[in-house]
């Protein structure tokens, strides 16, 4: 693998504005515009509806890590909802109306006082999508892809966490249908704390794992 | 004997314990054209025109050389016009014809 | 999933040999050593380890590796989520010697163990 594994420079154009139209003023790459007449194609032959993947960009554009940070506070909140949630991710999710696109399921991993969970994908990129949204790039490259399985203690405290020696560390590899979330552990000082509040915590690094939620500020309502 | 069979026995995918750098924790707001490849990517599953592990398998295909140069997304787009034209969805000459037509309805724009 | 318990059951209904998961939760196993090439999703790390079942994942499911080649429907299979010691894994892993490895696998990939073995 060369070092420029996962680069995403766009070598042609810098695009200024995120929801540039198709049709800018720079340029289009190659890329670009292989996919537009791909896109084409597959709609002009009658393989896709037209409006498929406009629809299918506000699916993806409404899922982020804020839908998994409320999954965490309900978990945190309902215990019933936490039973459920880990026996079937994916019905606890759509429970909430968060809905699988796709034929992925979801386990939660449920970090404790004596288990510590990290999820990786080594062979390409599985990540729940539908409850997070789309991963950061350094999760799609190839140290974390490489390392996490060889070394996750060692990764984990280059994301500052330190997992005691008594801690056992679990690494989930995803290969096929299942998806993995980390229900991290609630922090201290949390316990007057709304579900909202809560979920406002939870970071997307703490549901794969790298970092543990980190307790309110001073000065944080609690 | 050149060794080379190591390239077919592990695809370049197949990364987990190789050595690797430090983590640089970089991310980037996907360009319009690579969510489009997204959402793409999900219709052509959802309909099994070319499912996922089709794309994974075809991202594989590229070989070493296109995976190490090419990004993320241009991996993909790659691949599905591959599978695309071993399935005789489309043509390279269809495809081909497209590209051009899409560049110089942007020319005509400016 | 949990398992019902055998009296529950009804006397006298054949199973197809599909209809059973061929492991159990528990089980030891070894993970395969086959080199295939073309597409694969079991990672060289893990050929060969021996590794412990931890759950029958669910649905069965179409082969992933037939998959790749365009395999949509048909010929369903369990896949398996196993649990391996890091130590198994890396003869030089850095670390507590109970962190471990979850990886999902398809039933193929995996051949039991004797159960009496030390």
């Amino acid at each position: 693998m060369t070092a420029h594994e996962d680069h995403d420079h766009d070598h042609g154009t810098e695009h200024e504005h995120p929801h540039s139209p198709i049709e800018t003023t720079d340029k289009p790459g190659y890329y670009d515009i292989m996919e537009q007449a791909f896109q084409e194609l597959m709609i002009e032959k009658g393989y896709i509806g037209a409006d498929k993947i406009r629809h299918q960009i506000e699916v993806l554009d409404s899922r982020n890590p804020a839908l998994g940070a409320k999954v965490v506070a309900r978990a945190w909140t309902d215990p019933d909802f936490r039973a459920r949630l880990l026996q079937n991710g994916r019905t606890a999710c759509e429970e909430l109306g968060i809905t699988f696109y796709d034929l992925t399921e979801l386990i939660v991993l449920e970090n404790t006082p004596s288990v510590h969970n990290l999820i990786v994908c080594t062979l390409c990129s599985c990540y729940p999508r539908p409850v997070l949204g789309l991963p950061p790039d350094w999760y799609k490259a190839k140290p974390y892809r490489a390392r996490a399985v060889y070394e996750p203690r060692k990764v984990l405290a280059e994301f500052g966490t330190i997992i005691p020696d008594d801690v056992e560390v679990r690494v989930s590899d995803s290969t096929a249908i299942q998806r993995y979330l980390v229900l991290p552990m609630r922090p201290d000082g949390t316990d007057q704390m709304s579900e909202e509040e809560l979920a406002s915590l939870v970071t997307r690094d703490a549901m794969i794992g790298v970092i543990p939620v980190k307790p309110p500020t001073r000065g944080a309502s609690s | 004997m050149n060794g080379s069979e190591q390239l077919l026995k592990r695809l370049p995918n197949d990364i987990g314990g190789l050595e690797a750098p430090k983590i640089e924790q970089t991310d980037h707001d996907l360009l319009p054209w690579e969510k489009r490849c997204h959402a793409l990517a999900d219709i052509l599953d959802f309909h099994k025109i070319i499912n996922t592990e089709e794309k994974r398998r075809g991202v594989e295909a590229l070989g070493s050389e296109m995976v190490g140069k090419l990004t993320y997304y241009e991996r993909w787009i790659a691949t599905f016009a591959n599978i695309a034209f071993q399935k005789q969805l489309i043509t390279p000459e269809e495809l081909a014809k497209k590209m051009a037509e899409v560049e110089a309805r942007w020319r005509s724009h400016i | 999933m949990n398992p019902v318990p055998e009296q529950r059951k009804i006397a006298g209904v054949v199973p197809a040999p599909a209809d059973l998961p061929r492991l159990r939760a528990g089980q030891r196993v070894r993970v395969g050593t086959l080199s295939p090439v073309g597409h694969y999703r079991v990672p060289t790390y893990l050929r060969g380890k021996e590794a412990v079942i931890e759950a029958i994942m669910s649905p069965k499911a179409v082969n992933n590796e037939e998959e790749g080649f365009g395999r949509n429907a048909g010929s369903l299979g369990v896949y398996y989520r196993i649990s391996v010691p890091m130590t198994e894994i890396w003869k030089d892993y850095v670390g507590s010697p109970a962190d471990n490895l979850r990886i999902e696998v398809f039933e193929s990939w995996l051949e039991e163990l004797d159960d009496d073995r030390p």
